[in-house]
This record gives C-alpha cells, structure tokens and sequence, in this order.
C-alpha cells in the first residue's frame, strides 16, 4: 500500500530544500468525498495532501499553465515543479519531453505506483450508491476501496468501481521519475483493445448510427480538448482567430478565410472537431481517460483515441510516452510500413 | 388555481394540449436533457436535472440571425431569419432553472429587445416540478433567494405527493393550459394542501449547501477587483467552458458568418453560445487580449454575477443549481469561492 | 428522366509525380470520367487530414491522395510520411462509419498517365453504388 506519510516527508523534503518553486498534488474537496488538484507552496499546507482512489486527475495537465507563466515573467523562477503522477501520468510527460514542450530539468517528479489496483470511476460509484452519502474513499492493503458512507463503512474489490482506463493499463508504475512510492507491481494486460471489440463485428452504417448518435450530444464545451495535457497548442484548430480586418478588407477575402471547424454545433462541425482531435492525439495520447471524464454529455472519446493506439500499436509497433528519446509516430516511419491500402 | 392529477393521468392531459410543442426531460443512456415529445406516454417527471438547462430551447446555442447571397461585388441580398412563435410546453422545470429565465427575460427583453428569444419565449409555457429532496449535493437555491418549490418564472408548479401531483398555476397561461385538460383534474382536499405545505417546508431544509453572505458580496466584491484572491483561486482552473455553457443564466454569445459558398457568395451570419472562460473571449482584432489570464476570467464570471448584474437590476445572476459545481472536471466550487471573497484579509 | 448520380472526387495530387501523371494522361488523350476536381500539392507529404476533411465537409463524395513511388519523392521522405498519417486517416474514416471506399490513396508517376486514368474509372465505378456522401457534408 502507498504510504501517504511518505509522500508527505519527501514533498516536505524537497520544498523545505528550496528545490522545488511548489507541488502539483491532491488534496480533499470541502465537503465532499472527491478530490480536487492542489498546489502547495508553503511546507504547512504538506498536510493537505492526500492519496486515494478518487485521484484520478492527470496533474501534467498544469506543467502547461507553470510553462506560460514562466513565458509571462521577465526573470523567471528557473527552479522546477514537484509533480505527483500516476503510471499513465507518467507517460504524458515523456511525451511532452519528447516533443520538447517541457524540459526534464523544469520538473521534478514524484511517480506513486498504482500497485494492483487503480482509481475510481465517479459514474460507477454514482450509481451503486445512489442516494447513499459517500464521506471517505481509501486504499487498503490488498488495494481494494475501502467505502466511508453516511451509513457505515464498507470494503469493495477494486474490479468493480475501476476505472475504465484502469483496467486496460499494463502501465501502474510510473516510467519516469525521481522518487518513486509504492511497491512495483507487474501487470500484463491480455487484451489491451478489448474494448474496441464491439466495432469490430459491426456493419458501417451500424458504427455511423453508433456516432451519429454520441457526437450529436456535443456542446463544444471544449473541456476534452482543455483537460488533456497534450492539447497545447496556443492557437487551436477550432480558434481560427489570426485574422486582420481593416477598413479595406472585401467580404470575398473575409469569406475566403480559412476556418477548418466552425463554431456551430452541428453534426458536421461536431464530427470534423473530433475527428481532427483525435488525429492531432495519434501517437500522443497516452489513455489517461480525462477526456470522456470530463464530458458534460457523456460521449465515450476513448474509443477514438483508443482506435488511434491501436492502429499505431499494430500497424506501426508504436507506443505512445514509453521513450522521449524515440521521434514521435507521425515525425518518423520504417521502409517496410504497411501500404496494401494503396494502389 | 389548485387541482391534483392523478400519476397516471398525466399522459391523457397532455394528449389534450397536443396543439402545443411539447418538451420534457428524456434520458439517453446516463444523461438527462431537454428535448421534443411526439408520444406524451414517454414522459416521466421523475428525475434529478438535465445536464444543460432549458435556456436551450428559448435561447439555443446555435441561432441564424440572417442569410446573405451576393452574385456581384455591388449587391448583397440579405434576408432575416426570425424564429417562428410556436405554442410550446416546457415540462419538468426545476425552481432554479426557472428563476435563470425568468432573468434572462430581464436581460433579453430589458431595454432593447432580442427579438429571437422573444418569439420563443411569447407562446411559451412552463410547468415547474419542486424539488422534494435536493436533487444534488451541489444545490444552493435558498442561499440566493430561492427556493426548491419557488414559482418565479413558472406558469404551473407540479409538487409529487406519493400517487398525485399537486398542480398549482400562477398565471392565466397556466389557468388555461389546466382547463385544456380539466376532466382529469380534482379539487384538491385539506389534508393534500397539509401535504404540501409540510412537503416544502421540509425540502428547503434538506439543502446542505448554504451560503449566508449574499446580502453583502456585492460591496465586498467592489473592493476585491485587484485582490490576489483570484489567482490563488483559479489555478486549477482548466479553462474549458463547462460551468458557463450549462448555467441557466448564463448568455454570452458570439456572432460569425459562416460562408457555405464562395460563388456566388452565400452564406448565413449565425450566433452561438459563448463562453468568458475561453482563452480567445476577450481577442481583439489587433492580437491584444485584456483577459488573458485565468485569474481575470475567473474574476469576471464571480463579478458578472454577484456585483455587475447587482448593481443593475438589484439580483444576482445565479439561482443556485449547482451544474457549475458537479460538472467542474476540478471541482472548482462557486459556494467556496463566495465564501472565502466573505472572509478574506488582503 | 431521373439523373444519373455522378461522385464528385476531389484529387489531391502532388506537383511532381501524381499531377504531372494527371496531364500526360490528359496530352495523350486518354479518357477518364470527368468526376475528379485535380488539387495540386507540392508533396503528399504535406496533406494534413484538415484538407481530407475539408473536402468531405463539402461535399465530396469521394477523396484521392496520390503521390510519388517511395523512394522516388521530389522532397526524399515526404511520401514516407504520407503513407503513415493517411494510413491513420484512413482507419479512423471506417471506425466511425464512412464507406472504406471514398478514401483512397495511390502512388502515381509521372510517366504512368494510363494508371491514373484507370485509378479513376475504377474509383467512379466503386463509387456509383454507394450514392451521395451526406454523412460528414456540411449541415451548417
């Protein structure tokens, strides 16, 4: 089992030390059995530190925010940030590494092993307990839950509220970091894409009707796009926003402008969103699953992101945020890639 | 008027005002959300809330404002496109969702009138359902001068009582709507007006979330304009969009033109729902960006509804829902914020 | 007298090879349908799936990428990169449910005019019984 208590001395350590400027972690919502993001700047603010099964967020999403800030200031503070990162956390920030986004010296990561287990699905737990008011979720031992209600405690096997993500990880401890908590754990998943069978013995109308129907729900919050760590691009494909107008420009130039995606949401613009999102992730993304967390509506965005893994996984034997220094899936290629699809 | 209708028969009222559009909470798969009936069997009115609130259907994300064609550089034919007024039925209304139109009423019509949302809205009639049991952890009604069974906004408010519903109008609109349906109903007997009564009193206890400053956020607000509160405040803050597309109050909108042609030159100018958390809301033309921190933004969502809307029409511009709160993917939390603008020494 | 549906193919095609393919088969008066709208890229390998989009978005009802052999690209290695990203274009088309057929890509010299002229007659004819592209056409 993780030890908090460890997590806690080695963060004390470091921001006593002066080695970090402050530390991305988890700390317990007001009220609320869930847990929110923190950042700890001063040593007595260690103890609102916590590790349990509702730490789902992906905190590298935040190196982007210190990155800008450094951008904004004229003498920068040059000290790195503590981050805690799960196994799929991890991951992002070799991809960031690798695509020299952030430099390895800007971070200092504290990775903290998922062991056996993993996080929760909030959707799940919803829906058992309905009604039911949850105080305190915790690890055990055997990394089970151990389930505080307004009724009593309870102890669940980890299997039935994991998150999706969780199950189809082989990835629970971290690949990158400085100091590492909780125990190394093998885990070997068979059927990684499993989830993915479900289209693969269905017709092409049936998967249009499938999407069709999940991405008409879209609003276009963009929360998707803003909670993964590797949507940082400042002026996205959806933002079109460089445009000069003076008093001279024509309504033909104004129409001829390029705009990829509009902001309507209709199927088209939905679709054309998406699907460009899930490309510009090919080979990037690394299963952190916030992306269909986050989502208002409900839209299952792994699958898209998942089929993108796979066709890189088989087609090209790529996986994303294993090594910074191998070139990214689309920036490299092999003489023999596979091209029976083209005449 | 007060009458009581029978559970089951909801379905025969409403097949009786099937001149009118008619619009009831529907679940696809886990979510909630307002949408069209063809078949009045298919409506429950047992549910928590809908993801998006009903502003969609009077004020919806996308609106054409007016179509242009032009074959030559000299003219350009334009031809406004202005909604049609449709008698329509939103069923299933939740106080505070109610309140958020009534309010946008205020800001839509106030002044100089959004002749779109005003043809929805003229021949629009809203039945409320009150909240039993807050149908959130997040919910705060009664800290902004709400309620969960408060009638503002609404032409009919529905209280669940075990098999009935107590069906209560406030409005001629509302008068009407019952009389379209008056077979079905009863008068309603001492002991159901008891019931009622005990049924919301005991509803606006059960709300956990409370914040007891709203009378002087505003003056404490006016003062805070350049306190650090909001960057510590918003470094969480993912700056997605989800708090402001699924308030009730909430109205924003951004104003393209989108060229479905370049020749001849055709196209529609089109408004869509935007959003004062998105990085590129406040872009100027020239690249300058006044709000291009997430500290200033956040600022000026708590501003524009606990001290701009104030000032103006003496009510703030949120009714509690707690949407902001469930669906922020990091938990930030309005009632905390409030609570820490209440007590903080610079 | 009902008409006959014709596909609107758009051609991205690159400058060296596959557009110069194009015009030989053209000079030598080869006949191809005329359902392909030709688009000139300088190099396959600087298609970004936005234009694949793009021209479904508008209406096309079938989409040709077409470029240099590998080994022979104007710029050494942009057809390489071409042959990766739009293989993955290519499997996220038929994941959320578009007709593998309205993607197609090729590899088209400049010398081999009659190719180019036969990948279009087949394209046209593989396209005729699917009918119009609505799925992803604008809805705007």
């Amino acid at each position: 089992m993780v030890s908090l208590d460890d997590i806690k001395k080695e963060c004390k350590s470091i921001l006593e030390k002066g080695k970090v400027k402050y530390i991305i972690g988890y700390k317990k919502k007001n009220n609320f059995y869930l847990s929110v993001p923190a950042f700890i700047e001063k040593v007595n603010e260690i103890d609102q530190l916590i590790w349990d099964p509702t730490c789902v967020y992906n905190l590298v999403r935040y190196l982007r925010d210190e990155k800008l800030r450094k951008e904004r200031q004229k003498n920068p503070d040059t000290r790195p940030v503590g981050v805690i990162v799960k196994g799929c956390d991890s991951r992002s920030i070799n991809v960031l590494l690798q695509e020299k986004f952030i430099k390895r010296e800007d971070v200092f990561i504290i990775g903290v092993t998922c062991e056996k287990s993993g996080v929760i699905d909030e959707k799940k737990l919803n829906k058992k307990f309905e009604g039911n008011c949850i105080k305190k979720i915790e690890f055990n031992e055997d990394n089970n839950y151990v389930i505080t209600l307004e009724t009593g405690t309870t102890t669940v096997p980890y299997k039935e509220f994991l998150a999706d993500r969780c199950v189809d990880c082989s990835h629970n401890t971290p690949l990158v970091y400085d100091v590492l908590m909780g125990k190394k754990v093998e885990r070997s998943v068979s059927e990684p894409f499993k989830s993915l069978g479900r289209f693969e013995s269905i017709s092409t109308e049936e998967k249009w009707i499938f999407w069709k129907k999940e991405l008409d729900k879209c609003i276009r919050c963009y929360a998707c796009r803003s909670v993964c760590p590797m949507c940082y691009c400042d002026e996205c494909v959806v933002d079109s926003i460089n445009l000069a107008v003076n008093p001279d420009t024509t309504a033909e130039e104004k129409a001829q402008k390029i705009r990829w995606v509009e902001k309507s949401p209709v199927r088209s613009e939905n679709f054309n969103y998406h699907l460009i999102r899930a490309l510009h992730l090919a080979g990037r993304c690394t299963d952190c699953g916030e992306c269909e967390r986050v989502c208002p509506v409900d839209i299952p965005l792994r699958y898209l992101n998942k089929k993108m893994e796979k066709e890189a996984n088989e087609q090209f034997g790529y996986i994303a945020g294993i090594d910074p220094e191998k070139p990214a899936l689309v920036s490299c290629f092999k003489d023999d890639d596979p091209q029976d699809f083209i005449r | 008027m007060q009458k009581i209708l029978l559970k089951k028969n909801l379905s025969s009222w409403l097949k009786k005002i099937t001149a009118h559009r008619i619009y009831a909470p529907v679940k696809t798969g886990e979510v909630w959300s307002y949408e069209l009936i063809d078949n009045p069997e298919n409506i429950t009115l047992d549910y928590p809330n809908t993801a998006i609130p009903p502003k969609k259907i009077l004020f919806p994300q996308r609106e054409v404002l007016l179509e242009f064609e032009s074959s030559n550089e000299q003219e350009m034919k334009l031809t406004e496109v202005v909604p049609e007024e449709l008698p329509t039925v939103i069923f299933g209304v939740r106080s505070c969702d109610a309140r958020g139109l009534a309010k946008l009423e205020k800001i839509f019509k106030g002044g100089f009138e959004d002749i779109y949302f005003s043809k929805r809205n003229n021949l629009t009639i809203l039945v409320g359902l009150a909240c039993k049991i807050p149908i959130s952890a997040n919910c705060f009604c009664t800290s902004v001068d709400g309620s969960p069974h408060s009638e503002e906004g609404l032409d009919i408010v529905m209280t669940n009582i075990g098999e009935i519903y107590f069906v209560e109008s406030f409005t001629k609109n509302g008068e009407k709507l019952i009389e379209s349906g008056i077979d079905f109903f009863n008068d309603p007997e001492e002991k159901h007006k008891n019931e009622l009564k005990q049924i919301h009193q005991e509803s606006e206890k059960k709300i956990k979330q409370h914040f007891k400053g709203i009378d002087n956020i505003t003056s404490r607000l006016t003062k805070m304009f350049e306190s650090d509160i909001w960057d510590k405040e918003s470094l969480s803050c993912i700056r997605c969009g989800v708090c402001t597309y699924s308030c009730p109050v909430c109205h924003c909108f951004d104003i393209n033109d989108e060229v479905l042609c370049t020749f001849p030159l055709k196209g529609k100018r089109v408004r869509t729902w935007d959003n004062c958390q998105f990085p590129d809301f406040t872009m100027h033309s020239s690249g300058h960006n006044p709000r291009s921190n997430k500290a200033s933004r956040l600022r000026q969502r708590i501003m524009h509804k606990f001290n701009y809307f104030n000032e103006e029409c003496k009510e703030c511009l949120c009714t509690g829902c707690g949407r902001c709160i469930s669906q922020c993917p990091v938990g930030i939390d309005i009632v905390e914020i409030l609570e820490k603008v209440n007590v903080y020494e610079e | 007298m009902e008409e006959k549906f014709e596909p609107k193919i758009v051609a991205l095609l690159c400058k060296w090879c596959s557009s110069a393919g194009s015009d030989l088969a053209g000079v030598s008066r080869m006949k191809y349908p005329p359902n392909v709208v030709p688009i000139t890229v300088m190099c396959s390998g600087s298609i970004s799936p936005d234009y694949i989009f793009s021209a479904f978005k508008n209406g096309a009802d079938g989409v040709l990428v077409s470029g240099c052999h590998p080994g022979d690209c104007h710029y050494i290695k942009g057809n390489y990169y071409a042959r990766r990203r739009l293989a993955l274009v290519k499997k996220l088309l038929e994941f959320i449910g578009i007709e593998p057929q309205r993607f197609q890509m090729s590899w088209v010299s400049a010398a081999e005019g009659a190719k180019f002229t036969q990948i279009i007659k087949d394209f046209v004819k593989e396209l005729e019984p699917l009918g119009s592209q609505n799925k992803l056409r604008s809805n705007l």
